[in-house]
C-alpha cells in the first residue's frame, strides 16, 4: 500500500514562488475590484463588483468537481490510494467554492432584485443546480465517513462519485424548465458577458478567473501533500478526522 | 467463453431466484405497498378538504413512489449480506448478470407499487385521465428510471457497515431531474394537461436518464461487487 502513495517529490522553493505569487495577484484583484471604476448600471449599481468574485467562485467549483472526478476514475481504473486523497481533497475544495459561489449569489440576488420583497432564496436555476451538487457533495462525504476500511471507502466513494456526475448533466436540462426565471447571463432578457463587459471591469474579471483558479491550485496540491505526509506519519489516512 | 444465451439463462437465473423469494414471504411488496398506501393517506387527509391542483397531485405522488423505493429497494442486496449468500453469488454468476436480475425484479416491483400508488391516487381525488396511454409510458418509464439509479446504490449501501439510512442519503440528490420530469409528464396525461405534445421533452429526459444510469451502474457495478 505504501508503494501507492509515493507521489514525485515536490520542488518546495518553487511551490513557494507560485504560492506567493498567487498570494499577490490575488491582492490585486481584490484592491482592484473594490477601487476601479465600473459603469454604474440601473439596479446594479456598485454591487456588480462582485461579479468579481462570484463568477471566479462558480468556476473555480467546476474545476474541483472535474479534478475529482478524473481521480475518482483513476482510482477505479489503478487502485493507487493517492487517487482517492486527491479526489477526496478536491470533493472538499469543491465544497468550499460551491458554498462561496452560492452565497456571493445569493447576496446578490438578495440586495439586486428581492431586498424589497423580503426574499432570499429564489429559484433560479443555476442556484438551485449549485444546492444539488452541494447535497451530492454532503451524500458523498457522508458515504465515505461510514466506511473503516481505506480501501473499501476509495472504491465505493470512488463509484458513488462517477455515478452522481453521471446524472447531474440531465438537470442542465430539466431545471430550466421548472423554474422559467433566470438572473444569469444568456437567459431571457440578460445581456451575455461579452455585451455588458466595460473594458475596466475585464481588467479585473480576467485576472479573478486566472488568481481564483490558481488558489484552487494551490490550497489542492497543499492539502494533498498534508494527507500524504499524515499517511507517512501513521501508516493510515486521516479520514477519521 | 459465455455466450449472450448464457448470459440471459443467468441474469434469469437471478431474477427468477429474486421473485421466488419475493413470492415466498412478501415481505418487499407487502412493506412498500403499506409504505406508499400510509405515505399517501397521510399526504392526502393532512390537506384536508383542500382542492389539489394537477401539479400537486403528480409532485406528491411522485414524491411518495420516491421515498418508498428509497426505503423498499435497499433489501435485495442487504439480504444477501445478512444471508452470507454474497459469496456464492460472486463464486457463481458473473457481476453482470447479477446485476441485471435484480434490476429485472426491481423494476417489476417499481411498476407494481407505481401503478397501485397512482390508482389509489386518481381513486381518492377522483381526478380523470385524459392520456391513458401518456399515462402508462411515464410511469413505465419513472419506474424504469428509478429501479436503474437504485439498484446499484442500494448495492454500494449493503457494502457499507451502517446502511440503515444511506440508501435516501445517497438517492434523493440524484433523481431531482426524474423527479421534476416524471411529475410533469404525469401532470400532462390527466385532465388539463396538455397530452404528448407537452410531455415530449420530458418523456424523452426520462428515456435518456434511465439509459444513462443503467449503463453508468452496469460499468461501475464491477468495483461495488467484487472484493
Amino acid at each position: 500500500m505504501t508503494d501507492s502513495m509515493t507521489i514525485a517529490p515536490v520542488n518546495v522553493r518553487r511551490y513557494r514562488q507560485v504560492r506567493n505569487i498567487v498570494a499577490v495577484w490575488l491582492t490585486a484583484v481584490v484592491l482592484g475590484a473594490f477601487m476601479l471604476d465600473i459603469p454604474k448600471m440601473v439596479m446594479l449599481e456598485h454591487t456588480a463588483r462582485n461579479m468579481y468574485f462570484h463568477v471566479p467562485m462558480w468556476f473555480a467549483m467546476l474545476a474541483a468537481a472535474g479534478i475529482g472526478g478524473y481521480h475518482a476514475a483513476r482510482y477505479l481504473k489503478t487502485g493507487a490510494l493517492v487517487h482517492d486523497l486527491r479526489s477526496r481533497e478536491a470533493a472538499r475544495l469543491g465544497v468550499l467554492f460551491g458554498a462561496l459561489g452560492l452565497a456571493t449569489g445569493i447576496l446578490w440576488a438578495r440586495f439586486t432584485w428581492y431586498e424589497a420583497a423580503g426574499i432570499w432564496w429564489n429559484f433560479d436555476p443555476k442556484q438551485t443546480m449549485a444546492a444539488v451538487g452541494l447535497l451530492i457533495y454532503g451524500a458523498y462525504f457522508v458515504l465515505r465517513s461510514s466506511l473503516e476500511d481505506p480501501e473499501k471507502r476509495a472504491r465505493l466513494s470512488a463509484v458513488y462519485h462517477l455515478f452522481a456526475a453521471v446524472t447531474l448533466p440531465f438537470l442542465l436540462y430539466v431545471i430550466p424548465r421548472q423554474f422559467a426565471v433566470s438572473l444569469h447571463p444568456g437567459a431571457e432578457g440578460n445581456p451575455a458577458f461579452s455585451e455588458i463587459t466595460y473594458w475596466k471591469m475585464r481588467l479585473v474579471l480576467y485576472p479573478a478567473f486566472i488568481g481564483f483558479i490558481a488558489l484552487l491550485w494551490v490550497l489542492y496540491t497543499q492539502r494533498v501533500r498534508i494527507a500524504l505526509a499524515y499517511y507517512r506519519l501513521h501508516g493510515e489516512t486521516d479520514d477519521e478526522n | 467463453m459465455l455466450g449472450m444465451q448464457g448470459w440471459w439463462a443467468g441474469t434469469w437465473a437471478v431474477f427468477e431466484k429474486e421473485l421466488r423469494l419475493e413470492l415466498r414471504t412478501r415481505y418487499a411488496l407487502t412493506m412498500l405497498l403499506l409504505f406508499v398506501l400510509g405515505a399517501l393517506m397521510l399526504v392526502l387527509f393532512s390537506t384536508g378538504n383542500e382542492t389539489l391542483n394537477i401539479r400537486l397531485q403528480s409532485a406528491l405522488l411522485w414524491v411518495v413512489v420516491l421515498f418508498s423505493a428509497s426505503i423498499g429497494l435497499g433489501r435485495t442486496f442487504l439480504a444477501e449480506e445478512d444471508q452470507g449468500t454474497v459469496l456464492l453469488l460472486q463464486l457463481n454468476t458473473r457481476p453482470s448478470m447479477v446485476y441485471a436480475g435484480k434490476l429485472l425484479f426491481n423494476i417489476v416491483l417499481m411498476l407494481v407499487v407505481t401503478v397501485l400508488a397512482t390508482l389509489v391516487l386518481l381513486f381518492v381525488l377522483s381526478t380523470s385521465v385524459t392520456f391513458p396511454g401518456l399515462l402508462a409510458t411515464a410511469l413505465l418509464l419513472g419506474a424504469v428510471g428509478l429501479a436503474g439509479a437504485t439498484t446499484l446504490l442500494s448495492a454500494l449501501t449493503a457494502r457499507s457497515n451502517n446502511s440503515g439510512a444511506m440508501l435516501p442519503v445517497l438517492l434523493l440528490p440524484l433523481v431531482l431531474p426524474l423527479l421534476l420530469s416524471v411529475s410533469n409528464a404525469t401532470r400532462m396525461s390527466f385532465a388539463g394537461g396538455f397530452g404528448w405534445d407537452a410531455a415530449s421533452t420530458d418523456l424523452a429526459t426520462l428515456v435518456g436518464f434511465a439509459g444513462s444510469v443503467i449503463t453508468a451502474s452496469a460499468l461501475l457495478f464491477d468495483y461495488v461487487w467484487m472484493d
